[in-house]
């Protein structure tokens, strides 16, 4: 596996962001969802091809604190900041669960800043009648069971893997929980902020990806997706969770790679 | 020391297999199991036991806050208050607390400077204002508020119900999460500048600070007693006295069940039922509900998960699944019970242990019937109250409990001496 650099950029005057990155070549952002940012193997293969900028959500990394950021708009201009800060007019942005939904968010508040869109389970919707479970109240086990379909594999061993060390113990559960709560800041109570209004503003050509048995936001919001989202394609790979580009990893790379191969959105 | 009678206003019928059929007395608790005829007697005995306490002369009467929740029964404990603070004004010993009001939960936070000030004029300058943080289940999970808000939230809203109390002119707030163009509430406290506040808390590093910083009392909520809560009061005084802060025990209060009957023995056959229906069915809480995260701070978490993971934490209804009995649960602290001479000795060292001037006595315990809630209020007052009162005769209470009407000469600052 490469081994991504740690960067750390001061995006505007009251924030700094830390991002890990890898690879050359065009710039490609990664936003992850509310589990925290890893590298992993689909960000790997990624940057074989790209350069992979994978920016650590404010409240979940060393460089800042979570009450930095006010609100989602506040995040959305933090991230194009950090185009600013890379020196990139506009990139093509590939967002997961949590990540899914802000980079919709970039996609439709400035249209211009976003060449290709792919959302990866996205969150960001809420539907009364096919309700997501609340995320915010599961145990372990129970979140294992709902984001891979094989909660036994050696995937989902190594993701629950735990020191034996207490201290260390301690110190996983505080990065895990500091994590969730900077997730919680745009997810609480539910995910929903408005932003089935805003997706029919992307102009972004649109991969949308989902695992036909995700236990966490049902396959019926990647429907919602693809149908507000003026140029979007959906694909829904069988046998995957929530984690489906990992647990289908050579057919979410094909289909990534697929996708930035193709026409970007409207030029600034 | 000074005593607060305080009832958390339980449901009383929770069925046998509660525990084991339902998922949790909190947050999810089937609605249908709340029989609204049981509630109407209830409601009316307790507060008919809380004006017995005013009777009998206990320091304060004291109500909180919880929501969907089946062992604390007031989602607005400002109606309980309002009710109590027609006796309390007849009362030259009795106050009322209200321990207290989430401030984070009120949109806008005004309404707890209203309400409150209304009690305080009600009472007569006789209210104590509570203000937690809240509980998770509360605050979070039933209330909706965002854990990564939740503090900020709070302090600003102390920040603006501090000022709109002490701040004659018409004034403008513009603040993260509240705006007001005009703030001017009416009534004004009767007390001045302000009620005294008590800060009910489960032993976060940034609490202590913020209750001694402010030169409010911090009160310790718990059900587990005065042994588990020594690992909380340590520290506190420590940060007291790092802080340069004296250490006026009533500075700090603690929660405790007590149990008076006419014998050790007696109290055995008088409460333990009740007592076991409180930890079996009250402590019965799913614990996908007890913490949102980010609801304890980096520091807290760092302070207190190494007690989680190394099993010596106590939480909920595992005590009794750990097969404590009556007699555990005496032993442990959790429940002072016993005779008046029993109960007035562990209380007294209970009380130099943890250096504690306010004693939060939770007197009704999970299914107590009436009688017994008067029963022990009786026992309580003639045969443990009168040994326990001069128990701090060096400290002054005056800075941490009520004045009376501020615009009149103040009366002599009430010492412990009955």
């Amino acid at each position: 596996m490469a081994n991504p650099t740690t960067h750390t950029y001061q995006v505007n005057a009251r924030l700094a962001i830390d991002t890990l990155e890898a690879g050359s070549g065009e710039p490609l952002l990664f936003l992850h969802g509310a589990g925290g940012l890893a590298w992993d193997p689909y960000l790997d293969v990624l940057s074989e091809q790209r350069r992979v900028i994978a920016p650590y959500l404010p409240g979940t990394s060393k460089s800042n604190d979570i009450s930095q950021v006010r609100d989602l708009w506040d995040l959305v201009l933090a991230y194009y900041d950090l185009l600013d800060a890379l020196g990139v007019d506009r990139a093509d942005v590939i967002g997961h669960s949590m990540g899914g939904m802000i980079a919709c968010e970039m996609a439709a508040t400035d249209p211009s800043r976003v060449g290709r869109l792919i959302a990866i389970a996205p969150a960001g919707l809420f539907d009364m009648n096919d309700p997501m479970p609340d995320i915010f109240a599961m145990r372990p086990a129970e979140l294992a069971r709902r984001v891979l379909v094989d909660p036994t594999s050696e995937m989902a061993k190594m993701l629950g893997a735990m020191p034996d060390d207490v201290d260390e113990q301690v110190e996983v559960l505080i990065q895990r929980l500091s994590t969730l709560n900077a997730a919680a800041k745009f997810l609480w109570p539910i995910p929903d902020k408005g932003l089935i209004r805003r997706l029919p503003r992307i102009k972004a050509p649109t991969q949308i990806i989902w695992g036909r048995q995700d236990g966490l936001i049902p396959v019926s919001y990647g429907e919602t997706f693809r149908r507000l989202i003026p140029n979007a394609r959906l694909e829904v790979l069988d046998q995957a969770s929530h984690l489906v580009q990992l647990e289908r990893l050579p057919d979410a790379l094909k289909l990534t790679l697929q996708a930035l191969r193709g026409p970007a959105g409207h030029a600034p | 020391m000074k005593v607060v009678a305080f009832n958390l206003m339980p449901y009383k019928d929770l069925p046998a297999d509660f525990e084991t059929r339902y998922d949790s007395v909190w947050v999810t608790i089937p609605r249908t199991l709340y029989d609204p005829r049981k509630g109407h007697q209830y409601y009316h005995e307790y507060l008919d036991a809380l004006e017995t306490a005013v009777d009998l002369g206990y320091d304060a009467v004291g109500v909180n806050e919880h929501h969907s929740n089946g062992y604390g029964l007031m989602p607005s404990p400002n109606l309980m208050a309002s009710i109590l603070s027609r006796k309390v004004r007849h009362s030259d010993t009795t106050s009322v607390v209200v321990l207290g009001n989430s401030l984070a939960l009120y949109n806008p936070p005004i309404r707890v400077a209203e309400e409150m000030a209304m009690l305080d004029v009600l009472s007569g300058g006789k209210f104590i204002a509570g203000f937690p943080v809240g509980t998770s289940m509360d605050t979070n999970y039933v209330y909706g508020i965002n854990p990564s808000e939740m503090r900020e939230r709070y302090y600003e809203a102390h920040d603006l119900v501090m000022k709109a109390w002490t701040t004659d002119e018409v004034f403008t707030w513009n603040g993260k999460y509240n705006q007001l163009r005009y703030v001017n509430t009416w009534p004004r406290t009767a007390q001045r500048p302000h009620p005294p506040v008590w800060i009910p808390g489960g032993g976060s590093v940034e609490t202590y600070d913020f209750a001694l910083l402010n030169d409010y009392s911090f009160s310790y909520l718990s059900f587990f007693g005065h042994k588990y809560a020594k690992k909380v009061m340590g520290p506190f005084w420590d940060r007291a006295d790092a802080l340069g802060k004296d250490r006026n025990p009533y500075r700090a209060g603690y929660a405790q069940f007590i149990c008076v009957s006419e014998t050790d023995a007696q109290a055995q056959i008088d409460y333990e039922e009740h007592v076991k229906y409180f930890f079996a069915k009250c402590m019965h809480i799913d614990p996908r509900f007890v913490e949102a995260p980010g609801y304890r701070t980096v520091a807290s978490l760092r302070a207190g998960l190494r007690s989680q993971l190394d099993g010596t934490a106590r939480f909920g209804k595992s005590v009794l699944d750990e097969g404590f009995g009556w007699k555990e649960l005496v032993e442990s602290g959790y429940v002072i019970a016993g005779s008046p001479e029993t109960v007035r000795e562990q209380i007294v060292e209970a009380a130099r242990e943890l250096h504690v001037g306010n004693l939060i006595w939770l007197f009704h315990c999970g299914s107590m019937p009436q009688h017994l809630s008067l029963k022990n209020l009786n026992l309580f007052a003639e045969g443990v109250l009168p040994h326990i009162r001069n128990l701090w005769p060096e400290w002054d209470s005056a800075p941490f409990w009520p004045s009376g009407f501020g615009d009149q000469p103040k009366p002599d600052a009430r010492s412990d001496v009955a």
